[in-house]
């Protein structure tokens, strides 16, 4: 036994030196941070093609530096807002965090994020002021300062299949009368099956849309209340319900299933299921893609529309649901001047427009701020790429509005969703201004917690 | 006369010193990982706490939000009834199915072995992995298993797109009208449906321990039964359940705690929100979300202790009802 212990423990040896050699002949040299530059470590959400597009801006900043070096982090993006609360909370946070969960209120108010203003100069904080669209800056907003910098939007516009609505002697869904026409025509209720296209379907988790759409608002800044329970929201809320009625809850909600994968061959517009459906602009390179395939398949190319959400009698024109990217440095940071010039350089401040322009021709998203969208190099794409440009005018729309950045605002998402859910795949669930006013209360009442608490 | 003096270390304190080496580490780590956050989240549930800012003591706020939450019907009051709906139906089916696998398997035919094995195999499939292969073999749209229901005629379920309960009479009342009314609807499976099957995949865990019991069974009692002329159902019921009860008590028990902490399978079936409109959202879901997205430390401790205290009760509960239905052998009753 004593010998074959003997025998054992070489080699154990010779395998640790082995793995440790191995490991640093992996290294990436992109990561090995130069003896001379101080490190931003950079935490961010993106994979897929998106991750080349950020690893190349990377690699552009740190060749144009001298000073900092960032090094990049690609993390899974679910649960990416624990992960960075908890190495807040654990005393070891990166320099910089990119990501879209809405969390900016909540960790503004804990005191866990940096103020731009401290981070900018004077003519960098007039810069942002004048340049960043309205919906950026409402993103990264809380209490009147400014926490994120918002690095890309997330606009929401409605998808058409105009081959498919053309064949059907149907208008493209630009009016509020068309649209609710498209299902009638394409999807008659009483003859409709799972198996069949469907005119529009909508989805619970878009009340954040529809809401503003048909009017409304969801919270009052100036008073500080939550107006979740305003007579358009529930008229909005009807009418998403209306579907479900029409149609059945459960096929409704089983025919549904799949749709929310964010890209790829899946995309329900893509396969034909639905005439018309609400989504982002990185749905454009996937439908250039698809055409590009069908056209060197020698197939008939299916042809596509966006257009803004229309507005009904009463309601918001060019508004709807605004997401976006956002840059967040931890009070924490041990580099949060390194992270600033990363964060000015992505997002094209001060003389970086170029730099912005090429990222967001490469990644197909929508710039933060106007100079960046008039750089040349995006006005190219925007030529070559003519369904994007809906989405830029709709960008610098006043009524496209984020979530409420309020602190509580997960509750406040779980809870407007879990009403619009209630509502559309339950036969039993309450009017919908009865569950909308209880979801006001609960999300006002955690609200007003989380304000007393003391700092 | 020589007189014996013990070695140092045989003196109750010495022995302790001389354990403590041993097991000092083991010690540390019940110390710091169990103790301190089982009595640190007793006090956690009568603050307010959000991981950054010190507690601040709210007395029983949170308690009273449970309670109220439990009687309105709020997150919490539909967090206990998934729990008690997922708990009420997986636990007593995979105990008929695993006792049933049991029997079946104890059955001395050609190969015995290849089918135990096939039986076991699925518990020892992660779970997670487990959880993405229902996700899409209940996919409503193109799962194997509606496909197979749609052979038989059977429209399938919604499983984890739909709230419908099979447990829910209005659901299946509503269903029958629909078909009466000559529309096409679903069978009333829904989401938690979807999760007891999935649990009930996993039976191999409680089936082995089943089986392991079953051969302890003494042959001779069969024996007597079948000179009285007992078949085999009056033999199963009353030699082979008998015999099993110890275990079949065990297995109740852990059952129930497991399925009070079920998490894994629904964080991913749900995406972690415990949809659709809530019906998958569990206790511990829940409570996973109010801590780690809400940021709600003293609520999700408060949840974690009444969570505690539900299943001490139902396990004296279910301990003081046994002796009316477990049977020891040779013990006194």
């Amino acid at each position: 036994m004593n010998v074959r212990r003997l025998q054992i423990a070489p080699l154990l040896v010779l395998g640790i030196a082995l793995a440790v050699v191995v490991a640093w002949e992996d290294r990436d040299p992109a990561q090995v941070v130069p003896p001379d530059r101080r490190e931003v470590v950079f935490w961010h959400f993106w994979g897929g093609r998106d991750r080349a597009v950020v690893e190349d801006i990377v690699a552009r900043f740190n060749a144009s530096q001298d000073e900092h070096f960032v090094r990049a982090i690609a993390m899974p993006g679910n649960n990416l807002d624990l992960k960075f609360f908890l190495s807040v909370a654990g005393g070891d946070p990166p320099d910089l965090l990119n990501q879209d969960d809405p969390i900016v209120a909540d960790w503004a108010l804990r005191g866990v994020l940096m103020p731009i203003d401290e981070l900018a100069s004077e003519a960098e904080q007039e810069e942002l002021r004048r340049e960043l669209f309205p919906a950026a800056r409402k993103l990264g907003e809380y209490d009147g300062r400014l926490y994120a910098l918002c690095n890309g939007l997330d606009v929401r516009v409605l998808y058409y299949n105009k081959t498919l609505l053309d064949a059907h002697g149907l208008a493209p869904p630009t009016t509020w009368d068309n649209l609710n026409r498209i299902n009638a025509v394409i999807s008659p209720p009483d003859e409709w099956n799972p198996t069949r296209p469907i005119g529009y379907l909508p989805d619970p988790r878009r009340l954040w849309a529809w809401g503003i759409v048909f009017g409304g608002r969801f919270y009052d800044e100036a008073d500080g209340r939550v107006t979740a329970n305003q007579p358009p929201i529930a008229r909005a809320l009807d009418w998403m319900r209306s579907f479900s009625e029409q149609y059945g809850a459960d096929r409704v909600s089983a025919f549904r299933t799949g749709d929310q994968s964010l890209t790829g061959a899946s995309s329900p517009l893509l396969q034909g299921r639905y005439a018309v459906v609400m989504d982002g602009q990185w749905r454009v390179r996937e439908i250039m893609a698809a055409a590009e395939a069908a056209r060197r398949e020698g197939e008939a190319v299916t042809q596509y529309g966006v257009t803004p959400l229309p507005a009904p009698p009463g309601g918001k024109e060019n508004a709807g649901w605004v997401n976006g990217n956002l840059f967040v440095v931890p009070r924490a940071a041990n580099n949060p001047e390194g992270a600033w010039a990363f964060m000015k350089f992505w997002c094209g401040l001060a003389g970086h427009e170029a730099e912005a322009a090429r990222a967001c021709v490469a990644g197909g998203w929508i710039p933060p701020t106007r100079r960046v969208t008039q750089h040349p190099v995006f006005q190219r794409y925007l030529n070559d790429n003519p369904l994007f440009e809906t989405f830029v005018d709709l960008a610098e729309s006043e009524n496209q509005v984020p979530r409420p950045v309020v602190p509580g605002a997960a509750l406040f998402d779980q809870e407007l969703v879990g009403a619009a859910e209630r509502a559309m795949y339950r036969d039993d669930a309450p009017p919908s201004q009865e569950l909308l006013d209880g979801v006001t209360r609960r999300v006002q009442q955690r609200i007003e917690e989380l304000a007393d608490e003391p700092r | 006369m020589t007189r014996v003096t013990p070695h140092p270390q045989a003196r109750p304190l010495g022995r302790i010193v001389a354990a403590l080496p041993f097991v000092g580490p083991w010690l540390v780590g019940f110390l710091a990982l169990v103790v301190y956050p089982f009595a640190a989240t007793l006090y956690w549930s009568f603050c307010r706490y959000d991981l950054l800012s010190p507690p601040r003591p709210v007395g029983t706020a949170n308690y009273e939000r449970l309670a109220d939450e439990l009687l309105s019907g709020g997150r919490f009051g539909q967090a206990v009834w998934n729990t008690a709906y997922y708990a009420l139906l997986s636990v007593p089916l995979s105990i008929a199915l695993g006792v049933s696998l049991a029997v079946i398997l104890s059955w001395k035919v050609r190969g015995q072995a290849v089918f135990r094995t096939l039986i076991f195999l699925p518990s020892v499939v992660p779970t997670v992995a487990a959880a993405v292969v229902w996700t899409w073999l209940l996919d409503p749209k193109n799962g194997l298993v509606n496909k197979a229901l749609s052979i038989v005629g059977l429209p399938g379920g919604g499983w984890f797109t739909s709230v419908r309960e099979s447990l829910n009479p209005a659901d299946w009342s509503a269903t029958l009208t629909a078909w009466q009314a000559g529309n096409q609807a679903l069978l009333p499976f829904g989401s938690k449906d979807g999760l007891v099957l999935m649990s009930l995949w996993g039976v191999g865990n409680f089936m082995i321990i089943y089986l392991a019991a079953l051969g302890n069974v003494p042959k001779q009692l069969y024996e007597a039964a079948e000179i009285d002329g007992a078949g085999p159902l009056r033999r199963f019921r009353h030699i082979t359940l008998p015999m099993l009860s110890p275990v079949i008590f065990f297995n109740l028990v852990m059952g129930i705690i497991q399925a009070v902490q079920a998490f894994t399978q629904v964080y991913i079936v749900s995406e972690g929100q415990g949809g659709p409109a809530g019906s998958t959202l569990v206790l511990s879901l829940h409570l996973f979300r109010s801590a780690f997205r809400e940021l709600d430390m003293g609520y999700a401790s408060a949840m974690a202790w009444t969570l505690f205290v539900l299943v001490l009760a139902v396990t004296a509960v279910l301990f003081r009802t046994s002796r009316h239905w477990v049977h020891h052998q040779g013990a006194a009753r």
